[in-house]
C-alpha cells in the first residue's frame, strides 16, 4: 500500500494529514516505545515544520524546495521484486561478512545473508526487533536522536515502520563486519524513512557497514535516521557509503551515545547523490571515551552534500578527533558544519576538527564553519578550515620525477582523500570504495 | 584551581570600576522616547541641511518597520534584556556650547575628566602629538592641531561640522557602506546619531599625525549614538585611533555607532580601538550595551583597511569591523583582543568580503574569558566568484582563565572561486601549566606569570595599535588581569 502525498496543501500539512489518515493501522508498531513517540513527534514536527534556509542549521541547504515534491509514501510491506542479480554489483567480494539486504527500507530476508552470528547477537530488522527483543528497543530507541528540537527527525519518528537493527551483547566480539546494504527500486517517487538502530553493550565489539544504492532514476527522498549506544569499554565502528545516484535525496541522521572508556568511529563516504544532508551526533556521555568522525565528499555535476556535526562533550576526560575533506568538480556544492561543544566540568577534553577542501571547477562551491562552544576552561580544542587546489609544487615535484602531470594530479587527490579513507577499519570495504574513489578522479583530469 | 588561585579571582570580581564617576556638567537633554518629532528636534538642533534630515527620517522609518515587524537581531551568542528604545534619551548636549579654538576655553570640568583618565590633553599635546577631538557626550568641546591638519588639507571635524560645511563629500559618502538598511541598531544610529568624526585625506597626503577621539557617554540614561565617516583619496594615509571610557551608571546604557572607512586607490586607513566601557556590578547589573556597525570599503586597487581592537568594557559587546575587498590587490586586516570577565559578553569578529583579484585578508582573534563570561568569536570570509587568487589566513585563538567562563568560535568561511586559498585556524585552551611553571621557576608570582603569559598571547594584536596606544593598552590589560589567574 503507497499513499500519494497531496501536493496541493503546504508540504507540512501533506505528511500530517498522511499522518493521520494512516495512523493506528500501518502506522502502530510492533514496540510499545515506538508507537508511543510516534504521537508525540508528529505534534514537534507540526511546531517545527519543514527546514527552511532561514534556520542557522539549514542555511545554506535549501531542503524545503527538494521535499515540496510529489512523493509517494511507501506504507505497505510490498517491497518490489529484486533479486540477486539485481544487488550483485553493489556486494563486496572480498568482505566476508553478516549481510542483510533493505529495500525501500524493508529487510528483505531472501536477499540477506547473515550467516552464523555469535550467541547472543541480533542482526535483523527494527521491527522484527521490537517483537522479540522489546527490552532493547525500549530502552534504546528514540533516546539519541533528538525528535523534539530536528523536524526530519520527528518526522522519521512519526512515520518510522522499519529498518536496521543490531545488538551485541555485553564482551562479544563480532570478528565479521555486519553489512547492510540499503537499495531503493521503484519506478514511483518514493519518500522513505528507514530507521536503524544498533546497540554494543558493555565491553562488545562491531563493525557496521552501510551502503546505499539505488536502481531507480525516480526521484526519491530518503529521511534515514540511525541511532547507536556502545556500552562502557565498547567499541563500534560504524561506516556509510552513499551511492544512490543523480536523482536521490537524502537527510542521512546518526546520533550515538557513549559510556566510559568506550570507541565509536564514524565515517560518511558520499560519492552520488542530489541534495543530500548528514548530521552526524555523538554523545561522550561517559569518562575516556574516545569519538572518530570522520568524511569524504567527492562531488560531481551539481551535486549538493551537506555534512553537519556535533560532537557533544559532556563528560571529563575525552578525547575526539574530526576529519572531513571535500574534492568539489563541475557545479557541486558542499557544506561543512562541525561543532564541538564542552560543557561545563566537562575538563580535560582533547577535541580536534579539521575541514579541508579542494575545489577544481571554477562553478564549485565551499561553505565551511568549523564551531567551538567550550564551557570548561582545562582543555585543548582546536580547529582548522582550509580550501584551495591541488598544490602546484606538489604536481611539479612529480612530474619532475617523470611522472605525466594528468597523473601527477590524480595521484596528488588520491593522496589528498587517502587521509580519510585510510580510516575505514575494514581493508576489503576500504579498497572497494579506494578504487571507485580512485575512478572518479580518472574521470578528472 | 588552588585556594590562592580562587581568592584571586574572587577579589577581581569585587573590584570597582576604576573609571566609573559621572562629571558634574549642567546638559540639555531630549525627553525620553523616539518619535519622528524627536528625530527632527536633533537635526534641527545641529543646524543640518534638508537632505540629511530627509535620510534620517527615512532610516527613522525603516527602524520603526524593522522593530514593529519583529526584526531584532538575536542572533548572537549574547543573552540580555531588549533596550526598551522609548525608555531612553536620545539627545544631549552640554550646556556651555561647543567650538574652542583653544584649550583654555574648555571647562575645567571637562579637562579634569580626562585628566582622571589618563589622558591629558595639554600632555598629549605636547608629548605625543596627536590631535584630540575630545567628544563629551554629543558635542565636540575641543579640536586641537586644527591649523596643522590644515596646512596638509585633511579635514577632522565634528559630524555636525562636516555636515554644514563640506556637505558634498559628506553626502556622497554618507550610508555608503553601511546603508540604514543594514540592521537595526545602523538605521536607528542613522536617525538619530548626535555627533561624531568626519575624517577627509586628500589625494596624496599622508596624515601627519594620529587622529584620535575619546568618547564618552555622560548623561544617565543617554544612549550615545555617534557616526564615524572616514574618505581616504587615492595615494592617502590616515591612521584613526578611537578609545572609550564611561562613568558608572546603575541603568543600562546603549551604545549603538556606526563607522564608515572608504579607501580609494593605493590608500592606507587604519583604524584602531580601545574600549574599556562600564562593564555593570559583579552581578551582572548595569552596564554598557555596546552595539556597533564597523565597516570599511577598500574601493580602490592596492588600497588597505586595517582593523585593530582591544575590548575589555561593556556588558554586551557585539560588533563586526568588516572590510569589503572590492579593488583589485586590495588588504583587509583585522586584529582583536577582546577580554571578558564577571558577567561580560562578547560576540565580536569581522567580516571580509573578497570581491576583486588578487584580494588578501588577515585575521588574528584573540579572545580571553574568565568568571563566568561568554566570548565568541564570529567571522565571515566571503570568497566571490570573480575574485581570482585570493587570499585569507585566520587564526583565532582563546584563552580561559577559569572553570565557568565560556569561549566560543564561529568561524563561516564561503568561496566561489578555485583559486582561492582560505585557511582557519582556531584553538581553546587555557594557560599552560608548563609556562607556569617556568615563570614561576623563574620567580614570578603566579599573577606576574599570568600578565607575561597574556601579554604574550596578545603580542602580535598589541603590537599593531600605534605606539601611544600600545603603551596604553597594555596598562590596560594589566589592570585587567588582576586577580584572574587561573
Amino acid at each position: 500500500m503507497t499513499t500519494a502525498l497531496d501536493t496541493d496543501s503546504d508540504p507540512k500539512d501533506r505528511f500530517i494529514s498522511a499522518f493521520e489518515v494512516n495512523h493506528g493501522q500501518t502506522l502502530n508498531g510492533t514496540s510499545a516505545s515506538i508507537s508511543k513517540q510516534r504521537e508525540d513527534a508528529i505534534e514537534h514536527f507540526a511546531e517545527l515544520g519543514i527546514p527552511t534556509n532561514d534556520l542557522e542549521l539549514w542555511k545554506y541547504t535549501n531542503i524545503a524546495k527538494i521535499i515540496d515534491r510529489p512523493y509517494t509514501l511507501p506504507l505497505g510491506a510490498e517491497p518490489p521484486s529484486v533479486d540477486e542479480s539485481d544487488i550483485a554489483p553493489f556486494l563486496i567480494d572480498d568482505m566476508n561478512a553478516h549481510r542483510v539486504v533493505l529495500v525501500n527500507g524493508r529487510v528483505d530476508e531472501s536477499l540477506s545473508d547473515i550467516g552464523e552470528l555469535p550467541s547472543g547477537v541480533v542482526v535483523s530488522s527494527l521491527a522484527q526487533a521490537g517483537d522479540e527483543h522489546p527490552d532493547v528497543v525500549e530502552e534504546h530507541y528514540g533516546r539519541y536522536a533528538d525528535y523534539e528540537d530536528d523536524a526530519m527527525t520527528a518526522l522519521n519518528t512519526a512515520f518510522v515502520q522499519d529498518g536496521a537493527f543490531a545488538y551485541v551483547p555485553s564482551g562479544t566480539i563480532v570478528e565479521k563486519p555486519i553489512f547492510f546494504l540499503h537499495i531503493t527500486a521503484s519506478d514511483e517517487d518514493l519518500f522513505l524513512q528507514p530507521r536503524h538502530l544498533f546497540v554494543v553493550e558493555d565491553g562488545a565489539i562491531a563493525k557496521i557497514v552501510e551502503a546505499q544504492h539505488a536502481l531507480t532514476d525516480a526521484q526519491t527522498f530518503t529521511n534515514t535516521v540511525g541511532e547507536a549506544f556502545v556500552g562502557e569499554r565498547g567499541n563500534l565502528d560504524h561506516y556509510l557509503f552513499q551511492d544512490e545516484g543523480h536523482s536521490a535525496s537524502q537527510v542521512h541522521t546518526r546520533a550515538a551515545q557513549q559510556k566510559d572508556n568506550s570507541v565509536y568511529s564514524t565515517q560518511a563516504v558520499t560519492y552520488t547523490g542530489e541534495v543530500i544532508r548528514n548530521n552526524a551526533t555523538v554523545e561522550a556521555d561517559g569518562t575516556f571515551c574516545e569519538s572518530n568522525l570522520f568524511g569524504l565528499v567527492i562531488g560531481k555535476d551539481d551535486m549538493h552534500v551537506d555534512n553537519h556535526t556535533r560532537m557533544d562533550h559532556v563528560q571529563p576526560d575525552c578525547n575526539s578527533n574530526e576529519l572531513y575533506k571535500h574534492v568539489l568538480n563541475d557545479e557541486s556544492t558542499a557544506v561543512f558544519n562541525g561543532k564541538v561543544y564542552v560543557a561545563r566540568g566537562s575538563q580535560r577534553i582533547d577535541a580536534y576538527q579539521q575541514n579541508d577542501t579542494l575545489v577544481m571547477d571554477n562553478d564549485a562551491q565551499i561553505y565551511t564553519k568549523p564551531e567551538l562552544e567550550i564551557y570548561a576552561d582545562d582543555v585543548e580544542c582546536s580547529h582548522g578550515a582550509t580550501t584551495g587546489q591541488v598544490d602546484e609544487e606538489g604536481v611539479f615535484y612529480l612530474r619532475s620525477r617523470g611522472i605525466s602531470e594528468r597523473q601527477a594530479r590524480i595521484l596528488m587527490l588520491q593522496a589528498f582523500s587517502e587521509e580519510v579513507l585510510s580510516e575505514l577499519g575494514i581493508d576489503a570495504f576500504r579498497d572497494h570504495v579506494t578504487e571507485l574513489v580512485r575512478d572518479r578522479f580518472a574521470t578528472y583530469v | 584551581m588552588s585556594t590562592s588561585e580562587t581568592e584571586y579571582l574572587e577579589g577581581k570580581a569585587s573590584e570597582e570600576y576604576e573609571h566609573g564617576w559621572s562629571t558634574d556638567i549642567e546638559s540639555e537633554t531630549t525627553p525620553k522616547g523616539l518619535s519622528e518629532d524627536i528625530v527632527r528636534y536633533i537635526s534641527d538642533r545641529k543646524n543640518e541641511p534638508e537632505w540629511l534630515l530627509d535620510w534620517r527620517l527615512k532610516a527613522y522609518e525603516y527602524f520603526t518597520d524593522l522593530l514593529e515587524s519583529g526584526h531584532y537581531p538575536d542572533w548572537a551568542h549574547l543573552d540580555y534584556e531588549r533596550p526598551d528604545f522609548q525608555d531612553m534619551h536620545y539627545f544631549s548636549a552640554p550646556k556651555d556650547k561647543a567650538n574652542y579654538e583653544s584649550l583654555d576655553e574648555v571647562p575645567q570640568e571637562i579637562l579634569d575628566t580626562f585628566e582622571r583618565l589618563g589622558i591629558p590633553l595639554e600632555e598629549q599635546k605636547a608629548l605625543t602629538g596627536v590631535a584630540v577631538d575630545a567628544v563629551m557626550d554629543s558635542v565636540s568641546v575641543a579640536t586641537t592641531f586644527k591649523e596643522k591638519l590644515k596646512e596638509k588639507g585633511v579635514i577632522f571635524k565634528s559630524f555636525g561640522e562636516a555636515a554644514r560645511d563640506h556637505p558634498v563629500i559628506v553626502r556622497q559618502h554618507l550610508g555608503s557602506v553601511v546603508p540604514y538598511t543594514d540592521n537595526l541598531y545602523a538605521a536607528l544610529n542613522s536617525a538619530v546619531f548626535s555627533d561624531g568624526s568626519f575624517v577627509y585625506v586628500p589625494e596624496g597626503v599622508e596624515c601627519p599625525m594620529e587622529l584620535s577621539t575619546y568618547f564618552r557617554m555622560n548623561e544617565k540614561g543617554t544612549g550615545q549614538f555617534e557616526r564615524t565617516l572616514i574618505v581616504a583619496e587615492p595615494g592617502a594615509y590616515v591612521s584613526y585611533l578611537e578609545g572609550c571610557t564611561a562613568p558608572m551608571r546603575k541603568e543600562t546604557q546603549l551604545h549603538a555607532a556606526v563607522v564608515e572607512l572608504i579607501a580609494h586607490e593605493d590608500s592606507e586607513i587604519k583604524y584602531s580601538t580601545i574600549q574599556n566601557w562600564y562593564p555593570g556590578d559583579e552581578e551582572g547589573n548595569g552596564g554598557i550595551y555596546n552595539l556597533v556597525t564597523k565597516r570599511g570599503i577598500c574601493k580602490g586597487d592596492n588600497s588597505k583597511i586595517s582593523w585593530t581592537q582591544l575590548e575589555t568594557g561593556s556588558a554586551v559587546t557585539q560588533k563586526y569591523p568588516s572590510v569589503i575587498l572590492a579593488g583589485d590587490d586590495t588588504v583587509g586586516e583585522f586584529y582583536s583582543v577582546a577580554f571578558t570577565k564577571g558577567h561580560q559578553q562578547a560576540d565580536t569578529g569581522t567580516k571580509m568580503q573578497h570581491i576583486g583579484k588578487d584580494t588578501k585578508s588577515t585575521i588574528i582573534s584573540k579572545g580571553i574569558s574568565a568568571d563566568v563570561a561568554d566570548n565568541s568569536y564570529r567571522g565571515l570570509v566571503k570568497v566571490g566568484k570573480n575574485a581570482d587568487d585570493a587570499r585569507n589566513f585566520s587564526q583565532c585563538d582563546s584563552m580561559l582563565l577559569g572553570p565557568d567562563c565560556g569561549a566560543h568560535t564561529y568561524p563561516y568561511i564561503e568561496s566561489a572561486n578555485p583559486s582561492a586559498q582560505i585557511e582557519h585556524e582556531a584553538t581553546t585552551s587555557k594557560v599552560g601549566e608548563d609556562q607556569m611553571f617556568y615563570c614561576h621557576q623563574r620567580g614570578l608570582g603566579e599573577e606576574e606569570a599570568l600578565k607575561l603569559i597574556v601579554n604574550g598571547f596578545c603580542k602580535e594584536i598589541l603590537q599593531e595599535l600605534p605606539m601611544e596606544f600600545a603603551v596604553e593598552a597594555k596598562e590596560l590589560l594589566a589592570i585587567e588581569l588582576e586577580g584572574s589567574v587561573g
